[in-house]
């Protein structure tokens, strides 16, 4: 199952579309943080609305790429996080740590936009 | 509690771990019969998600193993039983691994623990060099 | 009718799984019962009618029945299946189509809200009148009508048996709906403006409750694409730990959906117990009251409250 990333002016979106395999999820880092790179990304939006489930590992993941593409320049931000699976990760003592999250797509453009002008220089 | 678990026994699903892919089976198997035993709600996801902890511990520290999936009926009140099972080296000091941030693999050394508080029941036996078994249970509400 | 059947069947998957075996074993149904319930068939089928009035004739002196006799086609059905009883009765057949026709008759006097004692007294008048029966086909011999009487009684029991069942299994289900509704009205999320939710709790939170306020929050905050969540605790007197830790999930699980809760009106015990818990409470946005709440929210959404000056006319004194 790969996962399609989309490039949308200076931010990447990674919408995954059903449940990912550790594999994919591994897949899914290295070509989010290759493409980073490849497009002076300065954002990156990962849409995990249709994962049904969010695991130590798949948290762990999502955890590395938001830090490594933040090395790279860009800042990430997780949507679509589902009520059930919000539930469950507070549960079992998931944290995204500096990680941001939004509601969907939508709003995590808007998140990212605000988080890069407040990092511009003098902004 | 194993054999509490043999006597409710329903339906029985054998899932084998020796594959990546194998780990999202059998979560997913897991929620069906979660649902067919009425578990609704948040309860589903908490069971994929512990079944997820457990199947990639197998595959982590074992190679191999299996995932058993029962329904229960215990008392007029119904729930699933999950048993992980592996015959790998097995877990020295099983309160150690039942610590959070505990991890010798490729983990936040929250799967055991965690798994633990998803659930309404848990027991982990392990003999060194011969393997680990995880039983644990969620109740209908 | 197809909401009896829905509840009957309900019932039948209960009743099943007590066993209808174990029932017989409770009421010591032996082989000898049946034996001596078979001499009696004929002659109950041949006063059939006259039983089954004695049941009925009994709820008929009563207002408190009303329910049964108010609704022609219902009463028509409950004589039909009591006739059909008492056929059974006496057929020497106790398995589980029995135990089914019971749970239908019981169905039904649950749907017209037979009250328990009233059925316990009809159905006293009931056996009366087929032991006096029982009593008058062996003249002269007390003992063995005593024997058939007593016979036959195991099987009334048995029925008592299965219709209090049904009867409690639907009061109880009528609570657990009551206490379901009552719970979900209880704690209302409430749009006040765009993406902004006001959750005012109200009243003593339990564990159960605690869950489906969470359940209840995280889907209302996808459902009105919720960013500020303002939870109102000040009608909340004391948390044990477990659910001010629950609460604290809660507020760090809408977190994860990309939404910011505000707690206000935190009580000074309440407090106390978020402290005691030992947990990381600097991510907890608390206000003191549910204005300041407010006032944070719209700030957050990057609303600007501005007072416009209020133009007050005044006559010249003159």
């Amino acid at each position: 199952m790969v996962v399609p990333i989309l490039k949308q002016s200076d931010v990447l979106i990674a919408s995954i579309q059903a449940a990912l395999t550790d594999a994919d999820l591994l897949q899914l880092r290295d070509d989010l943080l290759a493409k980073v790179g490849q497009y002076r990304s300065r954002g990156v939006v990962i849409d995990v609305t249709a994962l049904d489930v969010m695991d130590s590992f798949a948290t762990r993941t999502l955890r590395s790429i938001a830090e490594a593409a933040r090395l790279r320049g860009a800042r990430t931000v997780i949507v679509g996080i589902q009520p059930e699976v919000a539930i469950t990760m507070v549960q079992l003592g998931l944290v995204l740590g500096a990680v941001s999250t939004a509601l969907d797509l939508e709003e995590g453009l808007e998140l990212l936009g605000a988080l890069n002008r407040k990092d511009a220089p003098g902004g | 509690m194993v054999d509490e678990a043999r006597e409710g026994l329903e339906g029985e699903l054998l899932v084998p771990i020796e594959r990546d892919p194998d780990v999202v089976t059998a979560r997913q198997k897991g929620r069906e019969m979660a649902v067919e035993a009425g578990l609704s709600g948040s309860d589903l996801t908490l069971i994929a998600t512990a079944i997820s902890e457990v199947a990639r511990n197998i595959l982590v520290y074992a190679g191999h193993g299996e995932i058993i999936l029962r329904q229960l009926e215990r008392n007029g009140r119904r729930g699933v039983c999950v048993i992980a099972r592996d015959e790998g080296p097995g877990i020295q000091d099983i309160p150690l691994a039942m610590q959070d941030g505990y991890s010798t693999g490729r983990s936040l050394g929250l799967g055991l623990p965690g798994a633990k508080r998803l659930m309404d029941d848990f027991e982990i036996v392990s003999e060194v060099g011969k393997g680990v078994t995880v039983t644990m249970m969620k109740w209908r509400r | 009718m197809a909401d009896d059947y829905a509840r009957a069947e309900r019932h039948l998957r209960d009743v099943a799984e007590y066993d209808v075996e174990r029932r017989r074993r409770y009421v010591d149904l032996q082989p000898i019962d049946i034996a001596q319930i078979g001499e009696l068939r004929e002659a109950i089928l041949n006063h059939l009618d006259a039983h089954v009035e004695a049941f009925f004739g009994y709820l008929a002196q009563y207002p408190e029945a009303s329910g049964l006799f108010s609704r022609r086609n219902l009463l028509e059905d409950a004589r039909r299946l009591k006739r059909e009883h008492l056929i059974a009765m006496v057929g020497g057949e106790y398995g589980r189509p029995y135990v089914e026709q019971r749970v239908a008759l019981g169905a039904l006097y649950s749907k017209v809200r037979l009250d328990i004692r009233l059925f316990l007294g009809a159905f006293q008048a009931l056996s009366r009148s087929i032991v006096n029966q029982i009593m008058a086909l062996s003249p002269g011999d007390g003992p063995k009508g005593f024997q058939r009487s007593e016979s036959l009684m195991k099987i009334v029991f048995f029925d008592i048996g299965i219709i209090m069942d049904v009867l409690i299994a639907d009061r109880e289900q009528t609570i657990t709906l009551q206490q379901e509704a009552i719970r979900e009205l209880s704690t209302p999320t409430l749009q006040v403006r765009d993406r902004l939710l006001i959750m005012p709790i109200i009243g003593v939170l339990d564990t159960h409750r605690a869950r489906q306020l969470t359940e209840g929050l995280l889907n209302a905050i996808r459902a009105n694409r919720a960013k500020v969540v303002v939870m109102d605790v000040t009608g909340v007197a004391t948390v044990d730990s477990k659910v001010a830790n629950h609460l604290l999930q809660t507020i760090a699980a809408a977190g994860l959906m990309g939404a910011e809760v505000i707690v206000t009106g935190l009580s000074a015990e309440v407090a106390q117990s978020l402290v005691t818990l030992g947990v990381d409470l600097t991510k907890l946005n608390a206000v003191g009251d549910l204005q300041g709440g407010l006032e944070e929210a719209e700030r957050l959404l990057g609303y600007e409250v501005v007072k416009t000056r209020v133009q007050v006319a005044r006559r010249p004194l003159d």
